[in-house]
C-alpha cells in the first residue's frame, strides 16, 4: 500500500501541468484577494462614511433617559395651615428574577402579605411582557410595621422589598375636597394631546379635578432626567452625570379659612347640595364644600379600584363640583334682581304698593303666592313683598317690566355667564328671554307672556350656580362690584418666598342707584331681623342680611307644606345673602338640595359658619389667637 | 534528513501572521466577554490555543507523506466519531454536535473537516487521477459528501457550508475543464429555487432577513443591525479595549463567536479592521504560495485543502458582519471563541508549513 503512494506522489510529470496548476492557483488567489478589498470597501463605508449616523444608533441603544419626578406643590389655607402635601409610602415589590418557581412561591406570599393569592396573580399579570428585572408592585402602601417586617427578612426573602414614594396626601379627607379636587395617573388622551411638547408621560400623576388641575402647571413642578446606560435587556448599568435636578411643584395658598371650611362642614351635616363663603370686598372664597363629598385620598392609590369604583359609580355623583357645575332655579332669591331691575329702570318706586289675594289670573292660568290659603299678603310694599317673598306683587312687577328688562339686569348681575371661579369646567347657567327661546326650542319658538311671570319668582326656565349666587349677594353687599370668586390667594414663587396673587378680580362695576341699595339692603336685613322668612340665620348684633329661595322640584309642591313631603320629593332650598349689612365682611350662597324651605334648612346652616366668622374676627380684633383646627384626622 | 533539519525552511511569515491573528483574536474575546455570563471564555480560549500549538507541531514534523498515507484511517475515525455523535452527542442551540470525553468536548465535525482535507488531497495527488474525469469527480462528490451529509443530519448547516469551498477548491485546482465548471454552475443556478423549497423555516428567515434586515428588526434581522451598528460606531479609531458599547453592553449577540469581528471593528475601528484583513490577507497570501512551490501533486492540494476551507471560513464570516451575506453561524477561523475549530484550523495550518517546509527536492 505505502509502495503504492510512493509510487504516485513523485512530482509533477511535465511542465504544462505546473504552468496549469500555477494559473488556477493564482485565480484563486485573485478571488479571495478581490473579496478582502471588497470587504475593506465595506468597512470604509460602515466605519468612515456612515460613522456619525452608527453612532447615533449606538447611543440610541445605551443610552436611556430616565425621568425624575419632582415633588408636587404643598397646598395651605389662608393661615399656612396645610391642606395636602406629600407622604412618603412603602410599596413591597416583587424581584421576578429571584424566583423560580413562581407557583410553588404564592401561596406562600399571599400568607406574608396577607392579600389572596388571585390577587396577587392579577397584578403580576399586568407585568406580562415587562422586562423581567422591572419590579412588580405587589400591595402599596403598607404601614411601616410591615415594611419593616418585609425588611428584616432580606436574607430570607431575597425576592421581596419595600419601595419608597411619594403620595399625595389630603390631610382632612374630604374636607373642601372639591375646591382641591384629587391626583390621578394622566389619561391616555391627555398624553396624545400634549404629545408634541412631551409633556406629559405615561404612569405620571396629573391633577385631575379641582385646584389640583386647575393649577396644575404651578403645582406639577419641573421634571428633571437623567442619563442612564442600558444594556440590550434594558437593565440599567450605570449613571451619567450629565441630566438635571427636578424642581418642586410650588406650593399655593388658598383663601380657604380651614376654621370657617370646618364649621361648614359640621353644619351640613348629612345634607346634600353646596354652599360657599366668600369675602365680599375681592371675590376670595372663604369656604366651600360640595355634598356628597368624596376623600381624595381614594384616588391617590394605585389598586384599590373597589372603593375608586364606588365613588365613580355612586349615583348621587359625590365627584360633582355643586357649586360651579350644577344649575338650578334661584326660586325667590330672584326676587331680588326683580326688585333692583324695577327701580332702576324706573318701573317701580320703592313706595310702590300692591295688593296680593292669594293668587293672580293671568291669561287662562292661574299663578299663585304660597301665601294663597291665609288668603294672601293684602297690602305690601317692594319692602314687604321681599321679606314676605310675595309671589302676587313679583307677577305684576315682571309684567309690567318685560323679559327684555328682566334678562338685562339678570344678565349685568352676573347670571348666564360663567364667573370665572378658578375651578374646572364652570357652567353658566340660563338667563331666558326670547332671544334665548328661538334658539334653545326650537319647536316652540314664541316667548310666552306667561313664562315672564315664572321667571319674574325665579321659576321656569332661569338656572343659575350657587357661586353665581354668592358672587351676586357679594355685589349687592359691596354696593354693585362683580368679583371673579377665586380660590388662590398666593403662590411660591421661589424657596420660601410668597407671592400675592394681584390680579384684577374686578368683573364689573354695576352703576346703583343709592336709594335702590339701601331699599335692598334693608329689605334683606328685615328677611333675617324682622320676622321674615330666613329668621333661624338671625345674629343678634350681626345685621345678617338674606334672602330665602325655593327651586321647585315637583310642581304639586306648590300647594303642600314642603317640610312635609318625603325627602327627595322636596324642593331644594337657597340662602343668600351677606353680613354685617353696612361694610359687609362675608357673603355667601348656600343651597340644600331637597331641603324644603329655604328658612328650614339652609339659614340655620349659613348661621353656624357666620358665627364661626364673627367669633374669629373679634378675636382677631381683641388680638387673641384662635383656638384653630386641631390634629388631622 | 532529520525533521529539524526543514526548520531551516521554515514559514516564519505564516506563522507569526498565524499567532498575530489568535493573540488578536483573545484579546477581543477577553474585551466582548468580560462581565457577561461567558466571561470564562477567555481562559478555556488560552488552554485550546495551546493544544493547538501542539497539534500544529505534530503535523509539522510528520511527513505529510506519511500523513497522507494514513489519510483513509483519519477519514474513516472522522466518520465514525460524526456517527457517534449523532447517537450520543449533546444538544446545544437545537443542533446534535458536540460529543463528550468526561469533562472535555469537542466538536467532530471539525476533526472531520481536517481528514477530508487529508483524504482529498491523497486522492487527488495521485498521478493517475489527472485530468479529473466524471469518475474521479463522482469519487470527490463522495469522499465530501458523507460528512457532510451526517453533519447536516446534526443539523450544523454552518459547518456543513464550510465544505463547500474547500469542495470548490479541490474540483477547481484538480483541473475540471472550464466548459464543465460552467454546465455545472447553471445547473446549480437552476436547482438553487429547489433547495430553497427543502431549507428549514428558520433558514428560509435568515435569507429573507438579509435581504431586508429593517423587516424584522426586533427578531431575525437584529444580529444583523445590531452588527452594522457595532462596526459603524466604530469609526476610524475605535471606542477602545473593553469600551465597545455594543459588545460590552450584550447588544450584539455572539459577540464573541460568530461576531467576534464585530467586535473588533467596534473597537480598534477601521484601523483595526484594515490590519486584520491584511494578516487574514497574509495567511492566504502564504498558503497558497506553498501551494504554488509544493514539491508534488499531494503538497498542493493539501495546500489548497487547507486554504480554501481558511478562507471561505473567513470570508463568509466576515461578510455576515457587514452585512453582505446572510447569517450563517460561520465562525472566524483563528479569532471566534471556540476550541475545536481553533484546534482544527492550527492542525490544518500544520500541514501547510509542513508542505512549505518539505517543498525542496532533494
Amino acid at each position: 500500500m505505502a509502495m503504492g503512494f510512493e509510487q504516485d506522489y513523485k512530482g509533477f510529470q511535465d511542465y504544462y501541468e505546473a504552468r496549469r496548476l500555477n494559473t488556477r492557483i493564482h485565480v484563486i488567489q485573485v478571488l479571495f484577494g478581490a473579496v478582502l478589498v471588497l470587504y475593506l470597501f465595506a468597512f470604509w463605508y460602515l466605519q468612515v462614511v456612515k460613522v456619525d449616523y452608527y453612532k447615533r444608533l449606538s447611543d440610541n441603544n445605551r443610552l436611556r433617559r430616565v425621568t425624575l419626578m419632582p415633588l408636587r406643590g404643598v397646598i395651605t389655607d389662608a393661615e399656612h395651615r396645610v391642606l395636602a402635601n406629600n407622604r412618603i409610602a412603602f410599596n413591597v415589590r416583587l424581584d421576578r428574577e429571584k424566583v423560580a418557581d413562581m407557583k410553588a412561591f404564592f401561596p406562600r406570599l399571599a400568607g406574608i402579605l396577607g392579600v389572596p393569592e388571585k390577587t396577587l396573580n392579577e397584578r403580576l399579570a399586568k407585568y406580562h411582557g415587562r422586562p423581567a428585572f422591572e419590579p412588580v408592585i405587589l400591595k402599596e402602601d403598607v404601614d411601616l410595621a410591615e415594611a419593616a417586617y418585609i425588611e428584616s427578612r432580606r436574607l430570607e426573602l431575597p425576592m421581596l422589598s419595600v419601595e419608597v414614594e411619594s403620595r399625595r396626601n389630603y390631610l382632612y379627607g374630604p374636607f373642601a375636597a372639591h375646591a382641591l379636587g384629587y391626583v390621578g395617573e394622566v389619561s391616555e388622551d391627555q398624553i396624545k394631546k400634549t404629545d408634541s411638547s412631551g409633556e406629559y408621560e405615561l404612569g405620571e400623576i396629573v391633577g385631575k379635578a379641582g385646584v389640583e388641575k386647575q393649577y396644575d402647571d404651578d403645582l406639577k413642578g419641573v421634571k428633571g432626567w437623567k442619563q442612564v446606560v442600558v444594556n440590550s435587556l434594558g437593565r440599567e448599568i450605570q449613571e451619567i452625570e450629565e441630566g438635571r435636578k427636578p424642581n418642586p411643584g410650588r406650593s399655593m395658598r388658598l383663601s380657604i379659612d380651614l376654621d370657617l371650611q370646618r364649621a361648614l362642614e359640621d353644619a351640613y351635616a348629612d345634607e346634600a347640595g353646596s354652599a360657599v363663603f366668600l369675602d365680599p370686598s375681592s371675590g376670595a372664597i372663604l369656604a366651600m364644600i360640595s355634598r356628597p363629598a368624596f376623600d381624595p385620598n381614594v384616588f391617590a392609590h394605585r389598586f384599590s379600584q373597589d372603593t375608586w369604583e364606588s365613588v365613580v359609580n355612586d349615583p348621587r355623583n359625590p365627584l360633582q363640583n355643586r357649586v360651579s357645575l350644577s344649575k338650578f332655579a334661584p326660586g325667590s332669591v330672584f326676587k331680588i334682581v326683580m326688585s333692583i331691575a324695577a327701580l332702576e329702570e324706573g318701573v317701580a318706586t320703592p313706595s310702590r304698593g300692591d295688593h296680593c289675594t292669594g293668587s293672580w289670573r293671568f291669561g287662562d292660568k292661574v299663578y299663585q303666592c304660597w301665601a294663597v290659603r291665609k288668603g294672601g299678603h293684602g297690602y305690601l310694599t317692594m319692602r314687604e313683598a321681599i321679606i314676605q317673598s310675595c309671589n302676587v306683587y313679583f307677577y305684576h312687577l315682571g309684567n309690567d317690566m318685560g323679559i327684555e328688562r328682566i334678562s338685562k339686569w339678570a344678565h349685568l348681575m352676573g347670571f348666564g355667564e360663567p364667573t370665572g371661579i378658578d375651578l374646572p369646567h364652570e357652567q353658566a347657567g340660563t338667563v331666558p328671554d326670547p332671544e334665548w327661546k328661538k334658539r334653545a326650542m326650537p319647536r316652540d319658538p314664541t316667548w310666552h307672556p306667561g313664562e315672564t311671570i315664572s321667571v319674574s319668582i325665579g321659576q321656569g326656565a332661569i338656572e343659575v350656580t350657587p357661586i353665581q349666587m354668592a358672587t351676586f349677594a357679594a355685589a349687592i353687599g359691596n354696593g354693585g362690584t362683580l368679583y371673579r370668586p377665586h380660590l388662590l390667594q398666593s403662590r411660591e414663587v421661589r424657596e420660601g418666598v410668597e407671592e400675592e396673587e394681584r390680579q384684577d378680580y374686578v368683573v364689573r362695576r354695576v352703576e346703583l342707584h343709592p336709594r335702590t341699595l339701601e331699599l335692598i339692603r334693608n329689605a334683606m336685613w328685615g328677611v333675617v331681623n324682622e320676622d321674615g322668612t330666613g329668621g333661624r340665620a338671625k345674629i343678634a348684633g350681626r345685621d345678617v342680611c338674606a334672602k330665602t329661595g325655593t327651586a321647585q322640584v315637583f310642581k304639586a309642591s306648590r300647594d303642600i307644606d314642603a317640610d312635609k313631603l318625603p325627602k327627595e320629593k322636596r324642593d331644594h332650598a337657597w340662602f343668600v345673602g351677606f353680613a354685617p349689612k353696612d361694610d359687609p365682611k362675608i357673603a355667601w350662597a348656600v343651597f340644600v338640595q331637597n331641603g324644603g324651605h329655604g328658612g328650614t334648612t339652609a339659614a340655620p346652616i349659613a348661621r353656624l359658619v357666620l358665627e364661626r366668622f364673627f367669633q374669629k374676627q373679634d378675636a382677631r380684633q381683641g388680638g387673641q389667637q384662635v383656638a384653630s383646627v386641631a390634629v388631622p384626622q | 534528513m532529520p525533521a529539524w533539519r526543514y526548520l531551516n525552511n521554515f514559514d516564519w511569515i505564516l506563522f507569526l501572521a498565524i499567532l498575530a491573528v489568535c493573540s488578536v483574536g483573545l484579546v477581543v474575546i477577553y474585551s466582548a466577554t468580560t462581565g457577561t455570563p461567558s466571561a470564562g471564555a477567555f481562559h478555556k480560549q488560552m488552554i485550546w490555543l495551546g493544544l493547538g500549538l501542539v497539534l500544529m507541531l505534530l503535523a509539522l514534523l510528520i511527513d505529510y507523506h506519511t500523513l497522507a498515507e494514513f489519510s483513509y484511517v483519519f477519514y474513516g475515525i472522522g466518520l465514525l466519531l460524526l456517527l457517534l455523535t449523532l447517537v450520543y452527542g449533546r444538544v446545544v442551540n437545537a443542533s446534535k454536535s458536540w460529543l463528550g470525553f468526561g469533562g472535555a468536548q469537542f466538536q467532530p465535525s471539525e476533526f472531520a473537516k481536517v481528514a477530508t482535507i487529508l483524504m482529498l488531497a491523497a486522492y487527488l495527488g495521485r498521478e493517475r487521477v489527472r485530468g479529473l474525469g466524471a469518475l474521479h469527480f463522482a469519487a470527490l462528490c463522495a469522499i465530501v459528501g458523507l460528512p457532510v451529509l451526517l453533519i447536516m443530519k446534526q443539523p450544523d448547516l454552518g459547518t456543513a457550508v464550510t465544505f463547500a469551498p474547500l469542495f470548490a477548491g479541490a474540483v477547481f485546482i484538480g483541473g475540471i475543464r472550464v466548459r464543465t465548471l460552467v454546465v455545472l454552475t447553471l445547473v446549480a443556478t437552476l436547482a438553487l429555487p429547489m433547495a430553497w423549497g427543502h431549507l428549514k423555516p428558520y433558514q428560509k428567515e435568515r435569507v429573507k432577513t438579509f435581504l431586508e434586515p429593517t423587516r424584522d428588526p426586533k427578531g431575525s434581522g437584529y444580529q444583523l443591525i445590531q452588527s452594522l451598528i457595532a462596526v459603524g460606531s466604530g469609526g476610524v479609531l475605535g471606542k477602545g479595549f473593553l469600551a465597545g458599547t455594543q459588545g460590552q453592553l450584550q447588544f450584539l449577540p455572539e459577540q464573541h463567536t460568530d461576531f467576534v469581528f464585530a467586535v473588533l471593528a467596534e473597537e480598534r475601528g477601521f484601523i483595526g479592521a484594515l490590519l486584520m484583513l491584511g494578516l487574514y490577507f497574509v495567511i492566504i497570501y502564504r498558503c497558497l504560495a506553498t501551494a504554488r512551490s509544493a514539491r508534488d501533486r499531494l503538497g498542493v492540494f493539501l495546500s489548497i485543502g487547507v486554504v480554501c476551507t481558511f478562507a471561505g471560513q473567513a470570508l463568509l464570516n466576515i461578510g455576515v458582519v457587514v452585512g453582505m451575506l446572510p447569517t450563517t453561524g460561520v465562525p472566524l477561523p483563528l479569532m471566534s471563541y471556540g476550541g475545536s475549530s481553533l484546534a482544527s484550523t492550527m492542525l490544518g495550518m500544520g500541514v501547510v508549513l509542513n508542505v512549505w517546509m518539505r517543498r525542496l527536492v532533494n
